[in-house]
């Protein structure tokens, strides 16, 4: 399989969307039944720093949240958003480089 | 990992800016030729890959939560530059979409998990398959001990961060031995899933784990 295939690779699409769909039951269940603390957090507390996110939040989809959807849902729902910028990006970008490259004669 | 806005004063976060600006705009110059279509669609898959896969938080006993960074995996797979343009962009979609990781420490997050992350994945990778040959063995040692290298000296540099920032004194002394020790801990699980990933990848697409990129790197 070539590299530029992979966009187009079932396996690798199949893989991402078993990890979006099980996404909830690590990213908000567990999460909300041990509650998240990463070592950051434990470092953070020990030097006085307070996280000011909520205070100065710009979207709408703050921490992987949709408004109006369960916790659950709008876990996926945020992740599916997410991958979608992702591959847009990536997408104009590709697009972008082989029209270079058609310019300069190289492809 | 991801530091949110607060936790940096604003000398740290726009030092952190200017490192991260600086050293994006290097490695654009060194690399922009070797760009190719092949390359930007499995940065972009790997970029979706490693963005579900950071959501995936998993809670361990004493009350400690991790999950997967992935910019070893970038690096061993994409090579320095595109390693690097991988996760700036999933540190930047997580932060503007879904403010994971604040703005004004949105540098400190690019320096810390887009370059110390993927450079020392890539080059400790580089190093082993360098010395005992691109096979199975040391490809998995490789990016075992890349990635946990990777995030260990992640954790430092976040570490300092934050240990310079308090606006009374510094915590270095108290905030790197934390981030260090711990990520000592949780870089076992990352180097797991990093070697696991490269060696499962290098039997399914052999150009993957040395693309076009990174071949000509080790030549050089």
């Amino acid at each position: 399989m070539r590299a530029s295939n992979l966009f187009k690779s079932k396996r690798a699409w199949i893989a991402i969307t078993v990890m979006l769909i099980l996404s909830p039951v690590f990213g908000v269940i567990l999460a909300d039944m041990v509650g998240y603390h990463e070592p950051l957090d434990l470092a953070a507390e020990i030097a006085g720093l307070r996280d000011v996110s909520e205070e100065v939040n710009w979207t709408p989809f703050f921490d992987y949240s949709v408004p109006g959807l369960p916790a659950e849902v709008g876990y996926v729902v945020a992740g599916a958003l997410g991958i979608a910028v992702i591959v847009a990006v990536g997408y104009v970008v590709m697009r972008l480089v082989e029209r270079r490259r058609e310019d300069v004669g190289l492809a | 990992m991801h530091i949110p806005d607060g936790f940096l004063d604003t000398v740290t976060a726009s030092v952190t800016y200017v490192i991260a600006v600086g050293c994006g705009i290097l490695l654009w110059r060194k690399f922009k030729r070797s760009l190719g279509a092949e390359e930007i669609s499995l940065l972009t898959v790997l970029s979706a890959a490693i963005f579900v896969a950071q959501m995936l938080n998993w809670p361990l006993p004493g009350g400690t939560s991790l999950h997967f960074v992935g910019g070893a995996l970038a690096g061993v797979l994409l090579g320095p530059f595109l390693g690097f343009a991988s996760m700036t962009l999933v540190l930047v979609v997580q932060c503007l979409l879904f403010h994971d990781g604040g703005i004004t420490t949105l540098g400190a997050n690019v320096l810390n998990m887009a370059l110390v992350d993927v450079l020392v994945g890539y080059a400790v990778f580089k190093l082993v398959i360098g010395l005992a040959g691109n096979r199975r063995g040391p490809r998995m040692v490789g990016a075992f001990l890349g990635a946990w290298l990777g995030i260990v000296l992640a954790g430092l540099a976040c570490g300092l961060e934050i240990g310079l920032s308090p606006s009374f004194g510094f915590y270095v002394d108290v905030t790197v031995p934390v981030m260090v020790s711990w990520h000592a801990l949780l870089g076992v699980v990352e180097g797991v899933i990093t070697a696991l990933v490269v060696e499962y990848l290098h039997v399914r697409l052999p150009l993957a784990v040395l693309p076009p990129i990174s071949r000509e790197v080790v030549e050089r």
